[in-house]
């Protein structure tokens, strides 16, 4: 009976709990980037959970009972898609009985359906091929630009369902945005020239000659400038998980420790990758703190590259408080290896 | 399309069409997104293995033969999909799976194998009910306890353990039924279900013949009640307990003088109740590696039946023969390198191990055990390989027997990629 009343009381407590919080929006996001996204989109108005806290491998979760339980009570549910989570979704958004964030509903914000992609194949695709992603691949996250579209696409869907504070949604996502134009440009260039057309030139590539010009050439401590030495150099990561970082900062994936996406370096593999450092001058093995650093470093080892290992995550190592700071971590860490 | 635009300056867009580099593709313009259909997400599933033991008459024989948990020869036809010696092809398991409309989802699984295909799971799901509930029809696994609902495939072991194939049979408790499940508003995960099963005589514990001598009983013959709760641990741990108790009519027809017919007929009604225990830390490293997952239940059972008909003895008619049997299993799998696990299973059955008899008297059995260790490979998530050793020791009518079992498994997946729940 004592047991009983206890079970009653908690029961209760709960619900005075969820009353308590009630006026503020629940976000549940997959990874811990785009929970740090939609914090700064949501401000004060929401809670925002992460189910990945960004230093395990996203491809693979357990759905624990724990996620279930964040999921019931979400207003919002943010993914990376992609089928980046499909191993671990499906149980939790299903688990959750939760209407509102089942897939096509109101609740339920595919990320990846407002950036832009790479990677998509453009022919056939077989598991032959290892782990691949038959919509694109799905770290997106890692081109700021993309973390610019995130925060306004996140701030519509916030818009949609709970008007009443559209007008914050916009104003802090905006206010994101330019703080992080600010940090890939510097605040004079964003001035100058305007974040536009400041990232059409990192799209098309002359952002490179535009940096050269003498007019700009002063204009330092932002990510592009810090990056721009490296521009046009080769670099081999673990995962195919650095394609975007690269694309937009004008580098360029040489080869993967990973023979095919999902497989773990095999000795003969890693020959070949050596003999591409090697011809191709190689400088930088980049790859995440969840991979073992045992194969870049036997290949740093016969070729004198540097192993850069950095996050790839909010939350992966400890600088990386926030979307802007796992961007400032990568910079640095990349550049500093010069 | 309107907000996506609402958040860019017209003339970014601009800028970005025009130079979208080769490789980059603006979402939802291009035709990837277009292959996507209505049809079910489908896949297929190819499971065979290699089984060889030291026993004279095979594993499966001594399994039928156990004392205290002897077979019945109610219920009709029993096939069986214990393991012959030599090549096994489990079955090849076709799935199908989508959301019907936005109110229900549904699945499919057929189990097709040499000599006939038979539906395994034909499910209709609610998606659309208020307050944490969900309604499930169709024929389906059982949701109690741990194992029941995960199909052969998922085993962290190839064969099942001894005390579900004891008192379940091969395929577990799967039958035709309804099941209401609610996942409580509390602060911690706590899920309930109740569960009507029609009892059509798969398992042995709820076996159902109805045709004379044996009394005929409407269905659902079988009720099932389960619980699981799981507290909020921090970071990569997860923690799921349960517990778990069934109800329903049994009948038994024996062959007791062993002339090859029926002569003594029982029925009656089994219950079960047991707990179950499962705890996964899911390492930041990729591959699997460091992963590790500890599981364990237990069971109790009981067969309270009366004797309604013996060509031998009349005069026993009317007395009743009650079985207590119980039974655990716990096994931990840990992954020692990317790719790469290995396992270890303990089992006990009958523990406790009594009989009550219609004659008045009572018999007590020993209990029996069995040890497996298992080392499997997965070169993707598509595919896996393992070896299992057992090493059992069976009370059987025969008395003690020590047999060593050695599986060598391999199995695919093929088609849409399957989510595991925990």
């Amino acid at each position: 009976m004592k047991r009983f009343g206890l079970l009653i009381t908690m029961l209760l407590t709960s619900c005075l709990v969820s009353a308590a919080t009630s006026d503020k929006l629940r976000i549940v996001a997959t990874t811990s980037d785009l929970a740090a996204i939609a914090k700064a989109v949501a401000g004060d108005k929401a809670e925002v959970y992460s189910i990945c806290t960004g230093k395990e491998d996203p491809h693979f979760l357990t759905a624990k009972p724990g996620f279930i339980m964040q999921a019931r009570d979400a207003d919002l549910w943010i993914r990376i898609g992609l089928e980046l989570e499909i191993g671990w979704e499906p149980p939790i958004l299903d688990g959750s009985r939760n209407t509102r964030i089942r897939v096509g509903g109101k609740g339920h914000l595919d990320a990846s359906e407002s950036v832009l992609i790479l990677d998509v194949p453009q022919t056939t695709v077989t598991r032959a091929m290892g782990d691949v992603h038959p919509m694109g691949n799905p770290h997106y996250w890692l081109d700021p630009f993309n973390g610019r579209r995130m925060a306004g696409a996140i701030a519509e869907q916030l818009a949609n369902i709970a008007p009443a504070d559209a007008v914050v949604f916009r104003k802090n996502a905006e206010a994101f945005q330019k703080e992080l134009d600010e940090r890939m440009f510097g605040g004079e260039l964003v001035k100058a020239f305007g974040a536009d057309t400041l990232w059409a030139k990192t799209q098309d590539g002359t952002i490179a000659a535009f940096l050269q010009d003498e007019a700009s050439k002063s204009k330092t401590g932002s990510w592009i400038v810090a990056m721009a030495p490296l521009r046009g150099q080769k670099i081999v990561t673990y995962h195919k998980s650095w394609i975007y970082f690269a694309n937009r900062f004008g580098l360029t994936v040489g080869a993967e420790l990973e023979p095919q996406p999902g497989i773990p370096p095999t000795a003969a593999h890693l020959i070949e990758v050596a003999e591409t450092v090697k011809a191709e001058g190689v400088k930088i093995i980049l790859q995440e703190p969840f991979y073992s650093a045992k194969a870049a470093n036997q290949i740093a080892g016969k070729t004198g590259a540097k192993v850069v290992v950095v996050a790839n995550s909010v939350g992966g190592q400890p600088e990386a408080t926030d979307y802007l700071a796992l961007m400032d971590l990568i910079v640095r860490r990349i550049s500093e290896t010069r | 399309m309107q907000f996506r635009i609402a958040i860019f300056s017209l003339p970014l867009v601009a800028a970005l069409l025009a130079t979208q580099s080769a490789t980059a593709q603006a979402p939802s313009t291009g035709s990837q997104r277009s292959f996507q259909s209505f049809n079910p997400d489908v896949s297929a599933i190819v499971d065979m293995y290699y089984h060889a033991d030291d026993s004279e008459k095979g594993i499966s024989h001594i399994l039928g033969e156990m004392s205290g948990f002897g077979h019945t020869h109610a219920g009709g036809e029993h096939h069986h999909h214990g393991p012959d010696e030599g090549f096994n092809l489990r079955h090849l398991e076709l799935q199908f799976s989508a959301d019907v409309d936005s109110y229900f989802k549904g699945s499919a699984i057929a189990a097709i194998d040499l000599e006939s295909a038979e539906m395994e799971e034909a499910v209709i799901e609610t998606t659309c009910l208020p307050w944490g509930f969900k309604l499930k029809g169709g024929k389906f696994f059982s949701d109690f306890g741990y194992i029941n609902a995960q199909h052969s495939h998922q085993w962290d072991f190839t064969d099942q353990p001894l005390i579900y194939k004891l008192c379940l049979g091969d395929h577990g408790l799967n039958d035709k039924g309804m099941q209401l499940s609610w996942l409580a508003p509390t602060p911690f995960y706590l899920l309930a279900g109740v569960e009507a099963f029609q009892g059509d005589g798969e398992a042995p514990l709820f076996a159902y013949d109805g045709e004379a001598p044996l009394p005929a009983h409407d269905g659902p013959r079988i009720g099932v009640g389960w619980l699981k709760f799981g507290p909020n641990l921090p970071g990569n741990h997860g923690l799921q307990l349960g517990a778990f108790g069934a109800g329903g009519k049994v009948q038994e027809a024996h062959d007791g003088n062993g002339d090859g017919t029926e002569d003594h007929w029982l029925d009656g009604n089994s219950t079960f109740l047991g707990a179950d225990l499962v705890y996964k830390y899911n390492a930041p490293q990729a591959y699997g590696d460091g992963d590790f997952v500890l599981q364990g239940e237990y069971f109790s059972r009981r067969k309270d039946m009366a004797l309604v008909g013996h060509d031998l003895v009349p005069q026993l008619v009317g007395n009743s023969k009650v079985d207590d049997q119980d039974g655990y299993y716990v096994q931990a799998v840990y992954g020692f390198l990317p790719r790469w696990r290995g396992g270890l299973r303990w089992e006990q059955v009958g523990l406790t191990n009594d009989s009550d008899l219609p004659d008045g008297t009572s018999e007590s059995y020993g209990s029996s055990y069995r040890t497996g260790a298992m080392l499997d490979f997965t070169p993707s998530e598509f595919s896996r390989l393992r070896l299992q050793v057992n090493q059992g020791s069976y009370e059987t009518a025969d008395g003690k027997e020590d047999v060593t079992e050695v599986y060598l498994q391999w199995m695919i997946s093929l088609g849409a990629h399957g989510a595991h729940k925990f």
